[in-house]
């Protein structure tokens, strides 16, 4: 598996953006991404310039449009054709979300609990989600120094309810970025997990998104993965146990990588705290130094239905989650048969 | 081909689209189009307040409102937004959602202003779509134009 940083929701002067793709996709590069997705405001006419600009900059980029509409901003990524966003009725986004799928792309909310109409129109979730599987993830880090920001507390406890309904949903991060402005503020990066390099790159970040190979941060890249029988499941995977099994303790690792994008982050000197969370609340917790390291970990048998690594410090003198995995789920069923 | 138009919008329409079709009978070098409104913005601080506490209220998390009235001077003041959206016979021809509030776009085979795709300019039926995404002024009036390149500004 490899860990491509990406900076998820963008935009240029091809909608309200102040800046062009060139200068977009170079402001990346400085900052260590790998991977931005251009999602302007209701249109794709800024991608004409993408592959001369990923040549130029080496930086990857994926198709996207941001759905602005009256009742919600919906991201949409990979989709290979036009869908009209125009045609969103307050009930029905997820037939928008069901053709951009149709069309091989993902959708997902944009910061949804942004205030609303008349600040900002349609920044704020309206929309009616009559089945949550119909969307592919919540972008629950917007902005700089997203941790903290009390629209993105309620995004990720949106989040962490969809997964203790039983939603399969993946979470990311969005900087909503308009323009090249200097801030020291922190920066979010999601990091997607490309597991098979032969296929083209675009299908393999979209199939990350869809399937949840996703951690975001602030700082140090967080993975993990848990391990039942001899099999070992990641990020996003499924993991299947029989009714015996859920009676025998899961031996997870957790992995932290304070190299990932070395020099473009800093935190103040720490002692940190590794988390694992599931629907049952903090399944385990340890403290961890700022090196690059594993730390196996065993959470208690039975019980929970998914399962997160998180990363807690002071950032900026406030306690603050530095960074997050999305999901491993568990279920109990057949033995070797793994849900796709 | 020469459209011009003439409207008027308040706080009712917001949220809707307004369509404004048009039949291009020849090929065309070009499309320009022109739109502008006015006013952009609510300069009216007491009115302001009232939409402001409103939506607060809706979209604010309760315990969280009483700081977020102490800083609504941040959202003034509060604005006005039309964007407009381009269709020709085939399909979407892009959006150009932006604050301006008067915009001059054009669109050629060879180039289009930014939010827009550029192509060939062909016979068939065309839409400009004006998307009303915020009206916060108690009236707000537009123009738009639209015509071909062999058509001239005419003004």
């Amino acid at each position: 598996m490899r860990w491509i940083a990406c900076e998820l929701h963008t935009h240029t002067a091809h909608s309200d953006g102040r800046q062009s793709l060139p200068e977009l996709a170079a402001g990346a590069a400085a900052l260590g991404f790998e991977c931005i997705a251009l999602t302007d405001h209701n249109t794709m006419s800024g991608l004409a310039q993408r592959e001369e600009v990923e040549r130029e900059t080496g930086i990857r980029i994926l198709p996207g449009m941001e759905w602005t509409t009256f009742y919600g901003h919906m991201v949409t990524i990979g989709a290979r054709a036009f869908v009209d966003w125009r045609e969103a009725h307050p009930q029905r986004i997820t037939e928008g979300a069901a053709e951009v799928h149709r069309h091989g792309g993902v959708a997902g909310l944009a910061h949804p609990y942004r205030i609303g109409s008349p600040a900002c129109t349609g920044c704020y979730w309206e929309y009616e989600i009559a089945d949550w599987s119909d969307l592919d993830y919540i972008e629950v880090w917007s902005g700089t120094w997203a941790p903290i920001k009390t629209d993105n507390l309620r995004a990720y406890a949106l989040w962490t309810e969809r997964l203790n309904a039983g939603t399969r949903i993946a979470a990311t991060s969005g900087r909503d970025w308009h323009a090249q402005e200097e801030t020291d503020e922190p920066l979010s990066v999601t990091y997607l997990g490309l597991e098979d390099e032969r296929t083209p790159f675009e299908d393999e970040a979209v199939r990350a998104l869809r399937r949840g190979r996703v951690s975001v941060t602030i700082g140090p890249l967080l993975t993990l993965e848990a391990s039942q029988g001899g099999r070992t499941y990641g990020i996003g995977d499924v993991l299947v146990r029989s009714a015996e099994e859920t009676g025998e303790p899961i031996e997870v690792g957790v992995s932290l990588q304070f190299s990932a994008r070395e020099g473009r982050w800093s935190l103040p000197p720490q002692t940190f705290s590794l988390r694992l969370v599931g629907d049952g609340g903090i399944l385990a917790e340890r403290a961890v130094d700022a090196v690059d390291g594993g730390y196996r970990l065993e959470t208690p048998a039975g019980g929970t239905t998914w399962l997160r690594a998180e990363l807690w410090g002071v950032v900026r003198g406030a306690r603050a989650l530095i960074a997050f995995t999305n999901a491993i789920y568990y279920e109990t069923g057949e033995k070797g048969a793994r849900t796709p | 081909m020469r459209m011009e138009i003439m409207g008027e919008a308040g706080p009712d329409d917001a949220r809707t689209h307004r369509r404004y079709p048009f039949e291009l009978r020849e090929p065309s070098d070009g499309l320009h189009i022109r739109f502008a409104y006015s006013p952009k913005t609510l300069e009216d601080r007491e009115e302001s307040r009232l939409l402001m506490e409103r939506s607060i209220a809706l979209y604010v998390a309760p315990d969280q409102q009483a700081r977020a009235l102490e800083n609504v001077d941040r959202y003034y003041p509060l604005k006005n937004l039309i964007t407009i959206s381009v269709d020709d016979g085939r399909g979407y021809r892009g959006a150009c959602h932006r604050h301006d509030a008067e915009q001059r776009l054009f669109l050629s085979e060879e180039e289009a202003s930014p939010g827009l795709t550029r192509g060939p300019v062909e016979p068939g039926r065309w839409c400009v779509t004006l998307s009303l995404h915020a009206i916060v002024t108690a009236s707000c009036s537009y123009r738009l134009e639209v015509w071909t390149a062999e058509e001239g500004e005419n003004r």
